[in-house]
């Protein structure tokens, strides 16, 4: 466990927000993205997905773990996507598992789902020139010990790729 | 003062029409600045002579002038007023590009509420207009064959009656729809630039679907933004900063002079949105208010726990009540914390030792007579600094006092002196007048120790003529301040019926013209630099001008 998922939203979803994600995760079984396999809870609310990097990529062969938790009004709020350590090595993903990705923040919209955050972060992934850290990432995992959400965070996107 | 314009002019209208021969006058000359701005503002009285200056020309009510001259270069707008100007902006858009009133507000906003900026870019390339906006001229998805359709947010079916969509037709269900605008709206003013919730289709959401959308407490949310955008975003108007103040002043860029009267009654330069600051600039203001608060906890301090001995010049620090001071050895000079003179002028007439009256009637009045005094002392930059602030804050003071005592005249007294006196509260304006003439002359006289405070020191003519103006200025607003406060007091006590009430109406008002006149004329010579001292050091041609014009426009009131 994180020490930033402390934080993740107590209450819990509304009946909107579980009829969605009861037909999210029915699309998922029959369909799922390509590289993603969800690992079976009873718990709707947090999601745990493992990643495998893409073959051909600097990730080949690598697996990472995702956590997704969603907020009472999903998918009006998006929901909180972190990597649980170890994340990987890339300029956008900060040790602590944060991932700066516009879609998750500002540029969510409801007609999105957790499989196309799925598809987003691996193109993320993907199209990665190097594997090194973000260049802030010392001083922005210093800030967030307190369990701070990457929701909170002000972020600005390094790039449109993202 | 004036009170600034407002949409209406009838009142203004009448308050021209008070002269005698000048009633057609009066309208003419506010036409004519109407159109030109502030920009005959250039004038200088020494034209007067020369009768370069038309409207001086006639002897009459030179008041009438100067307090045109003021105007026409802002409007203050309510809210219905706002709205009313946002409407026609709005209309006039959609007329001239034949779009729907929900996508010119759309465009207007896009472009900063700028009129001409829309109809430039959209003649230029309304394709890229349209997509940089959202506005889409047809579908890009249509679902005509299908019996039901899958709302795109909790991927339920419905039938076609039962979802929307924007002009790009990405369909969600009502309730989807619903709670996707109540979030936005919830959020903030980005519910301005709301698009289709169908990622990267950005198809804009305009103000048709909000009203068909959201509850009527967020719709009211919604229009309260738009017309914050349109204030806020538009480069011609600007919120009144005065807290609780719900109007705008829109402003006619270019046209000089930044100071504008809110009809709130507060003055601010619409140019750096500080309080009035005429004569002073916004780079000093700004530099000056630094200044401030950069050293404030510094000279808090030093004000308020030391002063320099007036004798020896070493800052002494007061550590008991009384205001009894005596100087450390050797120097041992005994001097009042008050007024700084020497404790061997007091003694129980002058207050004893714990007040001291010298000071204290000083400080009613809004000025130290130990201005000299202090004068002297200010060598050292902090010193210097010292003199210029605490006066500077003092007049800040003097303002807040007067203004209060306005609003106490307006609110109670004018009312029962209208009664003893037996004349109808309309024929009591002047003396509203001339505590609106009190509170605007603290207002320039504080600022103009920020100028004097700037003021290069290799230019001693100009220092000693600025100092010379503004004692001029200060001895002249005691004038006006004393007789309205306290030979005021007589009538305001009286039993019944005086019967030189009208001799001091005549008074007082001339008092406030005369007053006005030179506050007038000293913040025109402040703001050219006081160009007319060359570099001779001959300043008496300008001193004639300001004392002179003062003088002269006096004799009519007196």
């Amino acid at each position: 466990m994180t020490s930033c998922s402390s934080s993740a939203r107590k209450a819990s979803l509304s009946k909107i927000a579980s009829n969605r994600l009861q037909k999210e995760l029915m699309e998922w079984q029959v369909n799922p993205p390509v590289g993603f396999k969800h690992k079976v809870t009873d718990n709707l609310q947090r999601w745990v997905i493992e990643v495998n990097g893409a073959p051909g990529t600097l990730y080949a062969g690598e697996t990472y773990q995702l956590q997704v938790d969603f907020p009472e009004h999903y998918p009006m709020e998006a929901p909180q996507v972190i990597f649980i350590p170890p994340a990987p090595l890339h300029p956008h993903i900060y040790s602590n598992g944060h991932i700066c990705l516009d879609i998750l923040y500002d540029s969510w919209s409801p007609a999105m789902t957790v499989s196309s955050i799925c598809i987003s972060i691996l193109s993320m992934l993907s199209s990665s020139p190097e594997k090194q850290r973000p260049a802030d990432n010392d001083r922005y995992v210093k800030n967030c010990r307190n369990g701070r959400s990457p929701k909170e965070t002000r972020w600005w996107f390094h790039d449109d790729k993202a | 003062m004036h009170d600034a314009n407002e949409l209406t002019s009838a009142e203004e209208d009448d308050y021209y029409s008070g002269g005698d021969d000048d009633i057609d006058y009066g309208d003419a000359q506010e036409d004519y600045n109407y159109e030109y701005g502030y920009g005959n503002d250039d004038d200088d009285d020494d034209d007067d002579d020369n009768g370069d200056y038309d409207f001086m020309h006639n002897d009459s009510d030179a008041d009438e002038v100067s307090a045109s001259r003021a105007q026409k270069n802002y409007t203050v707008l309510k809210e219905e007023d706002i709205r009313k100007i946002q409407g026609e902006d709005i209309m006039r858009i959609s007329n001239v590009l034949s779009i729907s009133r929900e996508a010119a507000c759309i465009l207007l906003r896009r472009y900063n509420w700028n009129v001409n900026d829309v109809h430039e870019q959209w003649f230029a390339d309304e394709g890229r207009v349209r997509k940089s906006v959202g506005l889409f001229e047809k579908p890009v998805v249509q679902f005509l064959n299908a019996k039901e359709v899958t709302c795109g947010i909790c991927f339920d079916n419905y039938s076609h009656e039962l979802v929307h969509s924007a002009a790009c037709g990405h369909a969600f269900c009502d309730s989807c729809w619903k709670a996707y605008v109540s979030t936005s709206i919830n959020d903030g003013p980005g519910c301005l630039t709301l698009r289709c919730p169908s990622p990267s289709c950005g198809a804009a959401i305009g103000q048709d679907m909000i009203d068909m959308l959201a509850s009527d407490e967020d719709k009211e949310k919604y229009r309260h933004y738009l017309l914050r955008s349109f204030v806020e975003d538009s480069r011609k108007t600007k919120w009144c900063p005065a807290p609780g103040c719900d109007y705008a002043i829109k402003y006619v860029v270019g046209s000089g002079n930044y100071d504008v009267t809110c009809s709130c009654s507060y003055s601010f330069c619409w140019n750096c949105t500080e309080e009035a600051h005429r004569p002073v600039d916004c780079e000093t203001v700004a530099k000056w208010i630094l200044k401030n608060s950069a050293e404030s906890e510094n000279m808090n301090w030093i004000l308020a726990n030391s002063k320099p001995c007036p004798k020896c010049k070493r800052p002494i620090e007061k550590n008991q009540g009384c205001m009894h001071m005596t100087c450390t050895p050797p120097c041992k000079f005994e001097f009042c914390w008050l007024c700084l003179g020497a404790w061997i002028d007091h003694g129980e007439r002058t207050g004893g030792f714990y007040a001291c009256n010298r000071y204290e009637s000083a400080k009613q009045e809004g000025v130290y007579d130990d201005t000299e005094k202090r004068r002297e002392m200010a060598k050292n930059s902090l010193e210097r600094y010292t003199h210029y602030y605490e006066r500077w804050a003092s007049n800040q003071l003097s303002r807040q006092k007067a203004l209060a005592d306005l609003q106490q005249m307006q609110s109670v007294h004018l009312e029962k002196l209208s009664k003893v006196q037996s004349q109808p509260k309309s024929q009591m304006k002047f003396i509203i007048e001339a505590w609106q003439q009190i509170v605007e002359c603290r207002r320039v006289l504080k600022w103009t120790y920020a100028y004097g405070y700037y003021l290069p020191e290799y230019e001693p003519t100009k220092q000693q003529f600025f100092e010379y103006l503004q004692g001029e200025a200060e001895t002249g607003l005691e004038r006006l301040h004393q007789c309205a406060e306290k030979e005021l007091q007589n009538y305001l006590n009286a039993e019944g019926q005086s019967k030189d009430f009208n001799d001091f109406r005549t008074k007082l008002a001339g008092l406030t013209s005369v007053t006005r006149n030179y506050f007038e004329n000293l913040v025109r010579a402040l703001e050219n630099g006081l160009s007319d001292v060359d570099s001779q050091g001959a300043s008496s041609k300008a001193t004639s001008s300001i004392a002179g014009s003062s003088k002269g426009k006096g004799g009519r009131g007196m």
